[in-house]
């Protein structure tokens, strides 16, 4: 479905995240959005997902307006995140991580004490292989490694139902071979038509996978288009490598 | 006119009391950032020290206050080193350190009351005196010692913050710990220093509040809980706020007596405690914005 | 059976119900509840109240759960912005206005004199008059409590009752309504304390308001935390464990104006101890946050 962000605007204290932000993400494609550190590229995530309320501005997920929704009302109609510190639940395994984003909604008390909706685990597994995490599903959250951590939470970002998978920093901080990995993943999912919108800060990393890049720089958008155009963008260069 | 005056004047006492205790306490958690509610123990410990040392020993009464005064913080130290230390270095949560100071108010209440017994205890350096006039209220020559005192106090402490450079150390780490340490205050020995001055101060209220109102063990909790909802009307993190608060604290609880019968006057100040943590957790003055998380 | 001994039972498993519904919320949810005591207050009270007022002892026990339930639910609603130890201290301070009330609502409580001759539990034309049946009513009690909400934390809500407690922005995220679920909990944890207190007066026949207040407050969580974190097993262990040590203290030559202090003096040391040497307690898996 496609997402639209119209001048948005975001500021703590004086600081502007954002500022007459505007954007849209178009259906089946991966979009990236690329921007020196301090840009607002996950001030805009968490605006989109409701964990900030915006100033000003209008947020509009297919045909509805989510600008006031509630966090979990925007995740219902949808929308589906990754964090960059990537957020687990410690306690509790792979297995319940996933169990928990496959099944929307049920906060029913009763049902599920006495007629719980049953998983197959034959779902979980395909979505482990899928990101090529093979650990034991019952392993505690606590017990696994960086670069483990990091593909849990895709692997949740996918079984939960969406129509739109946002990614902030998919490979901040994991290793070259992983980050191949990743890249292939998502390559995976786009062919499978799903819309996916990706926050990177590596520039080279969105070049070969994006099909429409978005650059930000000081809260707002100042180029988008193919990569090819990015790349020889003089604005985008200055933003990157300041003046 | 006359009964307003006496609650005017009878929350001024109060006040003073609750803001001696409010200031330490404050003291203590703008530096440490955790809530020490054994604090209430101190006070009530010095009241015990002070009948210890002069109506059980006769050790002379100034002596006494001195010796109150010190062995109280030295009591702060002690707790902080012990106790809520070894807690931090593990990581525990601001909660787990809030659950231990509980257990530690629990455990000197009931040792002083296996120690001292339950009963009341009269110290007895001031006789019961007449009380003077004041604009038709009455107050006793120590009442009006407890107000003065405490002003002369919470002032010294006021300048001992803005202007020594402990003080500005303190502010510091209490503003932002991490860049206080970066630029070389050792967080750990201000953080025992301001439990010394913290609990000294407790020990100041603990004398006063014996020689006014004499000491039983339980008594404790009642103080911090009152302390507490001062320092939290003001703005918990920020000692003059607190201090404010405690006032008004007093202030609104003997005036309050005036509308609704004088048994409620605890009730009145939790729910006061419990609308400002809903509705104005940063206090009256306070400069921590919104809720912690 | 020596009636000690089934006085110390029948206490456990008064304990019991009460010690699990708290870790419920406090330990399975991450609520940080300190007022849990006023909710076992309110259920003792209500449960006296309405005994009294001539409604049959079953009804005024689920109608004891029921009112903790309702200031269950208004107490998380009221303060469902507040984190950390500013919710504890909140919760703390619920319980302390639910004290005040209870010591100065003197026409509905009697205040401090509190209310004696409560009734024994009677139902279908049956008194429960000896300790000995007391203590199996109570034990079937426990026992059904103890599997509801054995059933409730197996369940998938269970599990999102510890992703809430673990990262509550993260399950929103989800598309769980993280605030439902803690109404919820409270709503059953509230409960349970409730019929706990019921249970408790209509046992020692006899209520005031310095049942509850912090002594007991950490009482209970000593339990809880001993026990361990969201682990009903480490908690039911924990409450033998609390409950009997300082029986031990009866062997000593104490004087009986000794032996309440002293046994508040080695609850302290417990929780210290345990919070100092060993913070997941016996059974817990996860840390208080």
């Amino acid at each position: 479905m496609n997402l639209d962000v119209s001048n948005v605007k975001k500021s703590f204290g004086g600081v502007k995240a954002l500022d007459k932000c505007s954007l849209s993400v178009e259906q089946g494609k991966i979009t990236a959005i690329i921007g020196p550190n301090g840009s607002g590229k996950t001030t805009l995530f968490n605006v989109i997902s409701r964990l900030l309320p915006v100033d000003t501005g209008k947020l509009v997920f297919g045909t509805e307006e989510i600008t006031l929704l509630d966090d979990y009302q925007v995740s219902r109609l949808g929308i589906s995140r990754t964090f960059q510190d990537v957020r687990l639940f410690e306690n509790l395994t792979i297995r319940d991580h996933i169990e928990i984003a496959l099944l929307n909604t049920d906060e029913s008390l009763l049902k599920s004490m006495f007629r719980p909706q049953r998983v197959v685990v034959k779902r979980v597994k395909e979505i482990l292989s899928l990101v090529g995490l093979n650990k034991p599903l019952s392993t505690f959250a606590t017990d696994l490694s960086y670069g483990q951590r990091k593909l849990l939470d895709l692997a949740i970002a996918i079984a939960k139902p969406h129509s739109l998978l946002m990614l902030d920093e998919p490979v901040a901080g994991v290793n070259p071979v992983l980050r191949e990995r990743i890249k292939e993943i998502i390559k995976t999912l786009h062919k499978r038509g799903e819309t996916i919108l990706v926050i990177e800060h590596d520039m080279n990393f969105v070049m070969d996978l994006a099909q429409h890049i978005i650059v930000m720089d000081a809260g707002s958008v100042i180029a988008q288009g193919k990569p090819r155009d990015i790349q020889n963008n003089k604005q985008v260069l200055d933003a990157y490598l300041g003046e | 006119m006359a009964v307003v005056a006496q609650l005017i004047i009878n929350g001024l006492i109060a006040g003073s009391i609750y803001a001696l205790v409010a200031a330490g306490f404050s003291l203590i958690f703008s530096t440490n950032k955790f809530m020490h509610f054994a604090h209430g123990s101190s006070v009530v410990i010095a009241g015990y020290l002070l009948f210890t040392f002069f109506s059980l020993w006769h050790i002379p009464f100034y002596l006494s206050c001195l010796l109150t005064v010190v062995l109280t913080g030295v009591l702060g130290v002690v707790l902080h080193r012990f106790v809520y230390l070894p807690l931090e270095k593990k990581n525990a949560s601001t909660v787990v350190l809030l659950i231990a100071s509980i257990g530690l108010l629990m455990l000197f209440q009931n040792l002083l009351q296996i120690i001292f017994s339950a009963s009341v205890k009269t110290i007895g350096y001031v006789q019961v005196a007449q009380g003077v006039s004041l604009f038709g209220a009455s107050i006793t020559p120590l009442q009006i010692a407890i107000i003065l005192l405490s002003f002369f106090l919470l002032i010294l402490l006021y300048w001992f913050m803005k202007y020594t450079a402990l003080g500005r150390n303190m502010r510091a780490i209490a503003d932002n710990k991490e860049l206080a340490e970066i630029i070389g205050i050792d967080h750990i020995k201000v953080a025992s220093l301001s439990f010394f001055i913290g609990s000294a101060l407790a020990g100041i209220a603990g004398i006063l509040i014996g020689l006014e109102q004499n000491v039983y063990p339980t008594m404790g909790t009642m103080l911090i809980v009152k302390g507490f909802t001062g320092a939290v009307i003001g703005g918990i993190d920020f000692v003059p706020g607190s201090i404010l608060g405690s006032y008004l604290l007093g202030l609104i609880e003997n005036i309050g007596i005036w509308f609704i019968p004088s048994g409620y006057k605890d009730a009145l100040s939790f729910a006061l405690l419990f609308i400002f943590l809903l509705f104005r957790p940063q206090g009256l003055f306070g400069i921590n914005k919104g809720v912690r998380k | 059976m020596n009636p000690y001994i089934t006085n110390l039972l029948i206490l456990i498993a008064i304990y019991i119900i009460l010690a699990v519904s708290l870790n419920l919320a406090l330990g399975y949810t991450g609520l940080l509840n300190l007022g849990h005591i006023a909710f076992f207050g309110i259920g003792a009270y209500a449960s006296t109240l309405l005994t009294q007022a001539g409604v049959p002892f079953i009804a005024s026990f689920i109608i004891a759960g029921a009112i903790s339930s309702i200031f269950g639910f208004l107490l998380v609603y009221a303060t469902k912005k507040l984190r950390g130890d500013y919710l504890a201290l909140a919760t703390l301070g619920f319980n302390f206005v639910i004290y005040s009330l209870m010591l100065n609502w003197k026409s509905l409580t009697r205040g401090a004199a509190g209310i004696p001759g409560i009734v024994k539990p009677s139902f279908f034309g049956f008194t429960i008059q000896s300790n000995i049946s007391y203590l199996i009513f109570v034990s079937v009690i426990c026992i059904f409590c103890i599997y509801l909400m054995y059933l409730i934390v197996r369940s998938p809500f269970g599990r999102l009752m510890q992703a809430t407690r673990d990262d509550e922005f993260g399950l929103r995220v989800l598309g769980k309504n993280t605030s439902v679920i803690k109404y919820k909990v409270m709503i059953i944890s509230s409960f349970f304390a409730g019929i706990a207190g019921s249970l408790f007066v209509h046992y020692i026949t006899y209520v005031q308001p310095n049942y509850f207040t912090l002594t007991e407050i950490i009482l209970v969580l000593t339990i809880v935390i001993v026990g361990g974190i969201a682990s009903l097993k480490g908690t039911i262990i924990g409450t033998f464990v609390i409950v009997l040590v300082p029986e031990l203290l009866r062997f000593l030559p104490l004087g009986s104006s000794v032996l309440g202090p002293a046994r508040q003096i080695v609850y302290a040391l417990i929780l210290l101890g345990i919070l100092l040497y060993r913070p997941r307690g016996l059974f817990g898996r996860a840390d208080l946050q």
